[in-house]
């Protein structure tokens, strides 16, 4: 990409996330407005190429691509769709800047819209929530306002973002408890429904965000408990995953078995007896002929490395999708992603 | 150019009773019974020799031609099973007593023989390769009529492929008479032709789209045009139909799919699909590394000839055939399920080959994701529930071809059923693989309106 020198979008892209109302897809949109902003494209055909350049350089930039490939996809669909009859191709860029300007600023009134939706659907109670949405904070907020909610929150590790929620309710008095992942089945019987936000909805109606959605997916399907997820229609994402391993956010290292140091050391099964798991008991055979070895340890790091940071949520699990377009079941968020970018 | 027509043999085949009167003259209740004792007598005339049993055979026909008002069974072979039942059931009914348990057994036989029967009558009975040809029609009609019926022309897509080329063969050598227009003649022109192909095999759901679209487009031809260019156009719209809508969907849902196709994988396949077996080639022509399990089933054994072709040449791809019992063993192993479809209905159900359905309910029940490859036009605006209510049998001789043992012989008290189709429910579908994306089979019904089409 010939403009990657005098403008990095990836520094644009971390700039525009610094604002704390700015979510991935957002940012995404943004930090390509700015790449029209920088571009010298002459032509329609030069503009899209260098978007899609743009939009190739963040993603393998970011950590996570998702999202941000869903706010791509959707301002790259709409340059190009954007009827450019206008003889003064500066002029277009102009209007295109403008209106992906505008897109963001409208784009910040949506959770509100989507709070009103929710709000319909909540009564005096308890909600379970999972790790930090803006979106899911904004509706629990105007809950509290009129109802007497209080709210269960999963720690969601590695990142701990539960946690964050839980203060910034607790702060706005709003009754909160932080629970462990692993508690999620013990508390389902107490709550009244699930409420998650989102990293992206995907087209078969399915769900991806933070990682233990799925889980919790199916707990709430098991107590028959609804499971609302919250999404803004820009993060309605052009992708059918399969299964959970046909995520673009899945890798090799996800998963992987961690490999000892030294060949003929067998690992983990001289780990001391406080975390030594079943599954690794019956993983390798015990052969207790080297005890000299030192016993690896097991960082969060590591741990953190080999999880994955999302994960996909089946459409038949969820009971509604909230999003500024609507209160949609999934069957009609697939619907509206095939009716927005087929034909 | 005359077209070479073959006679039908008049109908009334029989020497006429002599106090008749023309046929004319009768009412249509009379030449109906008429109808019905020359076909009696014909059928009892077959049977007679034969078989030992003329006794019994000869009053089952009479109760048959008694009871039968409403519809007689087209072949002979069918009458003699109809035959049969209202016999034994009468036999039955004559020894009412109950004695002999032996005759309570062979009435239970013949109900379900009869039951069988009444079920799937309605699939139609497939026709002899050299059925007769009535009317004006095209050597390249036949010609694909013989194909069709011989499944030697056999899949949605190549059926409808060959359909349009012979179309465009027939328009090519038609004239408009002098007092019509060939926006008003040559649909009447083309109508004998599809009765003809029909009556080969039933019409598939491609077939039927495709004819409604060339028949929107004869209709709309300006009739200031001169004759020449009118086809020419026609020619063209066929050709494009055929690009768009088939060959270069086709490779819009082989990159589509390939996609789905990761290293390491292990594709489930069952019988043969055009579609899949492109998806299989470009995917392994593209480098990735996975096998493939062809699973198959009687009476087609279509998954042989897919198997050879992805075994063919230099770098074949490491594959597994199995029949369809072997299923549930290889379904642990397998990552994902792709199978074409012969058609697909708006409720998102998927007319595919016998078998698929079982295939995806089992591999539902693994959680393996079932990916269906179709293109946009085998899209049906009906709903279908179950694959009772519209099949197709396979003929007898095509299975005996395809089998090396004569397998069931056909006899008295048994009919081999082989439906040629299942319905799939959508529920047991993860995806539909088309040409304007992934799409889950709940949102089918969308995509006619997504692609512009405003009117069903």
């Amino acid at each position: 990409m010939g403009l990657s020198a005098p403008f990095d979008i990836y520094a644009a892209f971390n700039r525009i996330l610094n604002n704390d109302q700015i979510s991935t897809p957002l940012a995404a949109i943004l930090a390509l407005t700015e790449l029209i902003e920088n571009s010298d494209a002459g032509t329609m055909f030069e503009l899209v190429k260098a978007l899609n350049d743009g939009a190739e350089a963040l993603q393998k930039q970011a950590s996570n691509p998702i999202s941000l490939n869903a706010g791509c996809e959707l301002f790259i669909a709409f340059v190009t769709l954007f009827p450019h009859d206008s003889a003064n191709f500066t002029d277009l860029k102009k209007e295109l800047i403008r209106q992906g300007q505008n897109y963001a600023t409208e784009a910040l009134t949506y959770r509100k819209k989507i709070a009103e939706l929710a709000f319909g659907f909540i009564k005096d109670g308890s909600i379970l929530t999972h790790s930090y949405s803006r979106v899911v904070m904004q509706t629990l907020l105007l809950a509290h306002k009129h109802k007497r909610i209080s709210v269960f929150v999963t720690e969601a590790r590695p990142r701990g973002l539960g946690i964050k929620t839980a203060e910034a309710l607790t702060a706005a008095g709003v009754p909160s408890t932080v629970i462990l992942d692993s508690a999620v089945a013990y508390v389902m019987d107490k709550v009244d429904f699930v409420l998650v936000g989102s990293e992206a909805v995907v087209e078969s109606g399915g769900l991806v965000n933070a990682v233990g959605s799925n889980q919790i997916a199916i707990i709430a399907r098991a107590a028959n408990k609804p499971f609302y997820a919250l999404a803004e229609s820009y993060k309605f994402h052009r992708l059918f995953p399969l299964s959970q391993y046909d995520l673009p956010s899945h890798n090799s290292k996800i998963l992987s078995f961690p490999r000892p140091l030294l060949a003929e050391r067998v690992s983990l099964i001289e780990t001391p007896p406080h975390d030594s798991t079943q599954a690794t008991n019956d993983a390798s055979t015990p052969t207790s002929d080297k005890p000299d070895l030192v016993p690896p340890r097991i960082t969060q790091e590591q741990i953190s490395e080999n999880n994955p940071d999302v994960d996909y949520t089946r459409p038949d699990l969820i009971s509604l999708v909230f999003s500024d377009v609507g209160s949609l079941t999934p069957e009609g968020v697939s619907q509206y992603l095939v009716g927005m970018f087929a034909g | 150019m005359p077209v070479p027509t073959i006679a039908d043999p008049p109908p009334s085949a029989g020497p006429k009773p002599q106090g008749q009167p023309s046929q004319k003259t009768m009412t249509k209740a009379e030449r109906r019974e008429l109808q019905e004792k020359q076909r009696a007598a014909k059928a009892a005339l077959k049977q007679q020799p034969p078989q030992g049993q003329s006794k019994q055979q000869q009053g089952g026909n009479a109760g048959a031609s008694g009871q039968q008002k409403a519809k007689v069974p087209p072949t002979p072979q069918k009458k003699s099973f109809g035959a049969e039942v209202s016999a034994s059931k009468q036999h039955a009914s004559a020894s009412k007593d109950g004695g002999a348990s032996g005759a309570a057994a062979e009435e239970l036989t013949g109900k379900q023989l009869s039951h069988g029967l009444r079920i799937f009558s309605h699939f139609g009975q497939p026709k002899p390769v050299g059925h007769t040809i009535k009317g004006d029609i095209h050597p390249a009609t036949i010609r694909l009529g013989l194909l069709f019926s011989e499944f030697k022309i056999c899949g949605a897509n190549a059926r409808c492929i060959a359909m349009l080329t012979a179309f465009k063969q027939v328009i090519q050598d038609y004239t408009t008479p002098s007092h019509s227009t060939i926006s008003r003649h040559l649909m009447t022109h083309l109508s004998p032709q599809i009765t003809h192909l029909v009556s080969a095999r039933p019409m598939s759901v491609t077939m039927g789209n495709a004819i409604r679209e060339l028949k929107l487009e004869i209709s709309g031809i300006d009739i200031d045009m001169i004759e020449q260019d009118a086809k020419k156009k026609l020619y063209d719209y066929i050709n494009t139909y055929i690009q768009d809508r088939i060959t270069t969907a086709d490779k819009v849902i082989q990159e589509l799919a390939g996609k789905k196709v990761k290293d390491g994988d292990v594709i489930l396949t069952y019988a043969r699909s055009s579609v899949v077996e492109k998806i299989l080639l470009s995917a392994h022509s593209e480098g990735k590394k996975f096998s493939v399990m062809v699973v198959d089933s009687k009476p087609l054994l279509e998954g042989k000839e897919l198997l050879k072709s992805l075994t063919n040449g230099p770098n074949p791809i490491p594959c597994t055939y199995a029949l369809l019992p072997a299923l549930p063993s290889l379904l642990p192993e397998v990552t994902t399920v792709f199978v074409g479809a012969h058609a697909l209905y708006s409720n998102g159900a998927v007319y595919s080959r016998a078998g698929t359905a079982m295939v995806a309910m089992m591999a539902k029940a693994n959680s393996v994701p079932v990916v269906v490859c179709c293109e946009t036009y085998k899209f049906s605006d009906g709903v279908m529930v179950d694959g009772f209510s519209k099949n197709e049998l396979v003929p007898l001789s095509i299975i005996q071809k395809n089998s090396t043992d004569r397998g069931l012989a056909p006899a008295l008290h048994l009919e081999t059923l082989n439906p040629l189709y299942d319905l799939t429910p959508p529920t047991y579908i993860t995806a539909v693989v088309t040409e304007v994306g992934l799409i889950p089979p709940s949102s089918i019904s969308s995509i006619p309106l997504a692609l512009g089409k405003t009117s069903l």
